[in-house]
C-alpha cells in the first residue's frame, strides 16, 4: 500500500493557512487510499493558485492554460483510459473563462474527476471579484461592490447532466478525501467544488465565515443523493451551503459509449494501416 | 473552336442557378461522369453561405491534361434562371452554348463579335410537368449536358444508381434516369448537332476523383492519426466528416468539441498522452486556437492543424476561397515559439503533407499548421492514386518503455544540440515530469530564472534551424532560362501553371516558384530563384500581399516585386495572371 508522502514532491508554498493546503492533504490521502501508482495518474491544472499544485505533488502533471483544464484532461483520458485523471480548477478557471467546457464536459461523462477548488475570488491576480463573489461584494475590481449575481457550480452541473456532484470544505479535509475518493471511483465525471478560504485576498469568506454558512448532507439519513429533484431544491431554496455527496447517478461514461469493450486504448495502437486495406478504402474516391 | 468532329481537349461547363435548386448534386455527377470517361478534372464551388435562395454556381472543368483550377471561359453554360446569365454571360467562350429556364429570357440577336448560342429550355415547366415536382429540373438539364457533351449514358445510370440506390430506393432511381432521359430527348429537339460539344471517351479506372478535405483525411489516417477533435466550420468540415466515418473502425475517436478552444486543448491532452491528434478549421477558429496555438510551441507538444481559408476577416465570406490566414499562422498568438507552416498546392500534395506532417510534428515537436484553402479544399479534382507504399510515420525522439527504464534522471526538456529533447508519455515507468505552460526548467518544472529563459527559449526555437534541412523544399516549374519569375503558395497553382502557358504562347518566357513550406522561410531557395528574374512577380489571393511581406522580410538581397492581388473572394483564373504579367513588359 502506498503512504500520502509517495505523492509529496516538495513542500508547498502557498500562502500561509491558505484552503488549498487542506485540498493537497485529502488529494495524497485518496490516492494513498486508492492506492494509485504515480506514474499512472495524471493531474491537469489550470491558472491561479491551485495551479502550483503540480510543482508539489508527485504525479505526472500538466499545467495548463487558464481555463482548459476539462479539455487536456478529456484528451489525456479519452486516448488512454488506462490512466487516472484528474483535473483541478479554480473559481475563475472553471466557472468563468472555463464555463463552456464546464457544462459541455458535464455532458460528455467522460470519467474524470474535477476539483474546483472554491475561494470566490481571484487571488492570484490580487483579489478580483470572481462568479462565485457573491452581490455588493467589494474587491479592487468592483470597489462599489459586484452587481452580478454568484453562480453556483453544483447547480449549473445538475441541470448539465452531472452524474457525480459533491462538496467539500479544505477546513474538513478527512471528509473531502472520502469524497476525492468516490469520486475517482465513480464512473463518469465527478465534480467535486471544494469551498477554500484565501486567507490574504478574501476578509469576507473566511473559515469562520464558511464553518457558519455550511451544512452537512453526509450522516442525513434523510438525504437521498439519488433523488434530483431533492438535490436541487437543497442547492436552490437552502440559505445554508450543502457539504457532502449532493447527487449521484449510474450514466453510462463517454468512453464506454464510443470505444469497443476490447478494444487497445488510442496510444497503444499500431499506427501502420494494413495497405490492402487502405487501398480498398481509396477505392471509394472514384 | 469547338466545332463539330474538332477534337476538344479541354472544356468548361458552368451550371448556375439558386441555392437549393440542386446545382451541387448536378455538377457532381456530370463531374464524375467525365471522370470516368477518362477525362481529368477540377471542380469550382462559388456557393452562397446559406442554404436556400441565394445565386450559386458550380463549374465543372475537364481536360485531356491535368489541371489544378478553373480555367478562363464558359464553354456550357446551364442557367435555372436569368440572374446567372446577367453575372457571367461575359465569361461565356466562342463558339460557346447557353442554356436558360429563365421566365424573361430573351435570346439576344446575333453578335458579331462572339458566336454563341442560345436557347430557352423549359426546365421548370418540364419538371413540373412531367414528375409534378420542381427539383426534377436539375436531372432533365443533367440529360440535356449529356446529349450536348455526348456523354455515356450507361455510365450516367450507374453513377445515379450508386447516389439514391442504397439510400432512397429502386423508384427515386427509376424516375431520375427517366427525368435525365426526358431532358436528353427534349435537348436534341432544340440544339442542333453542330452546336454539340461531342467528348472523346476513354475508360478509366484507375484515378481517383476527390477533395482536398478529403485528400488530408485520408492521409491522416494513413499516417496514423487516432485522435480528432473539432468544431464545425465552413470549409474545413468535410475534413472531420470523412474522418468520423473511418477513425472508429480503426480504434480512432472523433470529438465534436463545444468549440475550437476545446478542439485545440483536447488534441494537446491526446498528443502528450501519445495519439497522433490533429483538427480543423478555418481563419475564425484559427483565431480561437491561438492560445492553445502556443502553449502547444512552449510545452513541445506535436500537434497538426488543418486551417482550410476562406474569405476574412471576422465571419467574411465562409464558402468562398482566399489567401489571407498566412499572417496568422506564421505570426499568430502571443510569443515567440517554433512552428511548421506548409502549403499543399494539388489534392495530391494533400495527401503527402498532412503525412509530412504528422512527422514533422513529431520529430520537432512542435505544432505544424497545413495551411490550404477552399478553392482545392472543397473543389473536387481528379488525381493519380496515391502512392501507399510511401507512407512513412516517424516518431522521433519518443522513447519506448525500454528506452526510458535505462535512462538515469530522465529531463523531459532537456538541453540537447538540436534542441529537440526525449520525449515521455504519461504512465511510462521512470518518465515522471511536468508539462508546463510557464517558462520551465528541463524537467519541466516552472522556472523564472533569466538565464534558464534564455536557453530555454534558444533550446526551442533552435529545433527549426534542426528542422529547415528536413522540409519540403520550394519548387521550381517552367524553363530555368526564362527571366520573368512568378511566385505564389497553394492553390494559384494551376492558374500560374496555365498563365506561364499562355505567357509562352505570346512569347514571353516564366518560370514558377511554388512555395510549399512557408514557415520555416526557405530563405537561400527563394533568394537563388530571385536572382535568376529580371522581373519577379508574386501572385495571391489577398489584399495585402501577405507572401509577399514575408519574401521581403526574409529574402536578404534586394529585389523589386510586383504583386498580382485578388481579393474578390473568386479564385484566380489564369488569364488575370498572364494578361497583367504581359502589360508589364
Amino acid at each position: 500500500m502506498r503512504k500520502d508522502k509517495d505523492y509529496h514532491l516538495t513542500d508547498p508554498t502557498w500562502c500561509k493557512g491558505c484552503g488549498i493546503y487542506g485540498i493537497f492533504a485529502a488529494l495524497k490521502k485518496a490516492a494513498a487510499a486508492l492506492d494509485l501508482d504515480p506514474e499512472q495518474l495524471v493531474i491537469v491544472t489550470g491558472i491561479g493558485c491551485h495551479g502550483r499544485l503540480n510543482n508539489y505533488f508527485r504525479s505526472y502533471g500538466f499545467h495548463a492554460l487558464h481555463g482548459r483544464t476539462l479539455p487536456v484532461a478529456s484528451g489525456v483520458k479519452l486516448s488512454n483510459p488506462n490512466l487516472s485523471v484528474l483535473g483541478i480548477s479554480g473559481d475563475g478557471d472553471a466557472y468563468s473563462i472555463g464555463l463552456g467546457h464546464f457544462i459541455h464536459s458535464l455532458r460528455r461523462n467522460i470519467n474524470i474527476t474535477y476539483l474546483v477548488v472554491d475561494n470566490r475570488i481571484f487571488a492570484l491576480t490580487q483579489g478580483q471579484t470572481s462568479p462565485t463573489s457573491e452581490m455588493d461584494y467589494v474587491s479592487v475590481s468592483t470597489p462599489y461592490g459586484s452587481k452580478e449575481l454568484n453562480l453556483s457550480g453544483p447547480q449549473l452541473a445538475l441541470a448539465s447532466g452531472g452524474s457525480f456532484i459533491a462538496r467539500g470544505f479544505s477546513g474538513n479535509p478527512t471528509q473531502l478525501s472520502a469524497l476525492i475518493e468516490k469520486g475517482m471511483k465513480h464512473k463518469g465525471f465527478a465534480l467535486i467544488e471544494v469551498l477554500s478560504p484565501c486567507v490574504t485576498h478574501n476578509k469576507v469568506n473566511t473559515y469562520q465565515w464558511f464553518k457558519k454558512n455550511i451544512y452537512n448532507l453526509d450522516g442525513d439519513s434523510n438525504y437521498n443523493p439519488r433523488d434530483k429533484t431533492y438535490a436541487w431544491k437543497k442547492l436552490s431554496t437552502e440559505k445554508k451551503i450543502p457539504l457532502g455527496l449532493i447527487y449521484v447517478e449510474k450514466r453510462p461514461c463517454y468512453e464506454d459509449l464510443v470505444f469497443r469493450k476490447e478494444a487497445e486504448p488510442i496510444v497503444f495502437n499500431d499506427l501502420r494501416v494494413d495497405s490492402l486495406r487502405l487501398e480498398k478504402i481509396m477505392e471509394k474516391f472514384k | 473552336m469547338h466545332k463539330k468532329g474538332k477534337m476538344i481537349t479541354d472544356i468548361s461547363v458552368m451550371i448556375a442557378g439558386k441555392a437549393g435548386d440542386g446545382v451541387l448534386f448536378t455538377g457532381n455527377v456530370l463531374a464524375k461522369i467525365l471522370k470516368r470517361q477518362g477525362w481529368e478534372i477540377s471542380t469550382y464551388r462559388d456557393f452562397p453561405s446559406n442554404i436556400r435562395g441565394e445565386p450559386t454556381n458550380y463549374t465543372v472543368r475537364a481536360s485531356l491534361e491535368k489541371i489544378y483550377g478553373r480555367g478562363d471561359n464558359i464553354d456550357v453554360f446551364m442557367a435555372f434562371d436569368c440572374d446567372a446569365i446577367f453575372k457571367h454571360s461575359k465569361r461565356v467562350a466562342e463558339e460557346g452554348i447557353l442554356l436558360c429556364d429563365g421566365e424573361d429570357f430573351v435570346v439576344p440577336p446575333p453578335s458579331k463579335s462572339k458566336a454563341i448560342t442560345y436557347h430557352r429550355f423549359p426546365l421548370r415547366k418540364l419538371a413540373i410537368g412531367n414528375f409534378g415536382k420542381e427539383i426534377f429540373k436539375n436531372m432533365i438539364a443533367l440529360g440535356a449536358l449529356c446529349y450536348i457533351l455526348d456523354l455515356n449514358f450507361h455510365v450516367l445510370e450507374k453513377i445515379i444508381s450508386e447516389a439514391f440506390l442504397k439510400r432512397k430506393g429502386e423508384e427515386v432511381v427509376r424516375k431520375n434516369i427517366q427525368a435525365i432521359r426526358l431532358g436528353c430527348e427534349q435537348a436534341k429537339e432544340i440544339v442542333a448537332p453542330e452546336e454539340r460539344h461531342s467528348l472523346k471517351r476513354r475508360e478509366d479506372h484507375e484515378r481517383l476523383f476527390l477533395s482536398g478535405d478529403e485528400a488530408i483525411a485520408f492521409g491522416a489516417l494513413a499516417a496514423g492519426c487516432r485522435f480528432f477533435a473539432a468544431y464545425p466550420i465552413c470549409p474545413a468540415t468535410e475534413i472531420w466528416q470523412w474522418l468520423a466515418v473511418y477513425l472508429p473502425l480503426f480504434n480512432g475517436l472523433v470529438v465534436q468539441t463545444e468549440d475550437e478552444l476545446a478542439a485545440l486543448n483536447m488534441v494537446l491532452g491526446a498528443s502528450y498522452a501519445g495519439a497522433r491528434a490533429m483538427t480543423s478549421t478555418s481563419g475564425p477558429g484559427g483565431s480561437l486556437m491561438m492560445e492553445g496555438f502556443g502553449l502547444a510551441g512552449m510545452a513541445e507538444i506535436p500537434i497538426v492543424v488543418v486551417n482550410v481559408q476562406r474569405v476574412g476577416p471576422s465571419t467574411g465570406m465562409p464558402t468562398k476561397t482566399e489567401q489571407a490566414d498566412l499572417n496568422q499562422w506564421i505570426y499568430g498568438s502571443h510569443g515567440d515559439f517554433p512552428r511548421i507552416v506548409l502549403s499543399p498546392g494539388t489534392v495530391e500534395e494533400c495527401f503527402e503533407f498532412i503525412i509530412k506532417a504528422f512527422n514533422l510534428a513529431e520529430k520537432y515537436q512542435c505544432p505544424v499548421i497545413l495551411l490550404t484553402e477552399q478553392d482545392y479544399g472543397q473543389g473536387l479534382r481528379s488525381a493519380k492514386k496515391f502512392d501507399l507504399s510511401k507512407v512513412e510515420i516517424e516518431r522521433g525522439k519518443l522513447l519506448s518503455q525500454e528506452e526510458l527504464i535505462n535512462i538515469k534522471d530522465f529531463k523531459r526538456y532537456e538541453f540537447t544540440p538540436d534542441g529537440v529533447s526525449t520525449r515521455a508519455l504519461p504512465g511510462m515507468k521512470n518518465g515522471l515530469h511536468m508539462v508546463e505552460s510557464n517558462e520551465h526548467d528541463e524537467r519541466g518544472y516552472r522556472d523564472e530564472n533569466p538565464e534558464n529563459r534564455v536557453r530555454m527559449m534558444q533550446k526551442r526555437m533552435k529545433k527549426l534551424k534542426a528542422a529547415s534541412k528536413d522540409l519540403i523544399a520550394p519548387k521550381i516549374w517552367g524553363k530555368r532560362d526564362a527571366e520573368i519569375g512568378i511566385i505564389g503558395f497553394g492553390s494559384t497553382f494551376g492558374p500560374i501553371q496555365e498563365a506561364v502557358t499562355q505567357l509562352e504562347k505570346n512569347g514571353i518566357k516564366a518560370k514558377y516558384l511554388q512555395m510549399r513550406t512557408l514557415w520555416p522561410f526557405p530563405s537561400k531557395k527563394v533568394e537563388e530563384f530571385i536572382a535568376t528574374c529580371k522581373k519577379t512577380f508574386v501572385v495571391e489571393n489577398n489584399f495585402s500581399g501577405q507572401l509577399s511581406w514575408l519574401l521581403k522580410s526574409q529574402v536578404r538581397t534586394p529585389f523589386e516585386a510586383m504583386n498580382i492581388l485578388n481579393y474578390s473572394s473568386q479564385a484566380f483564373r489564369p488569364q488575370e495572371i498572364s494578361i497583367q504579367i504581359q502589360k508589364a513588359q
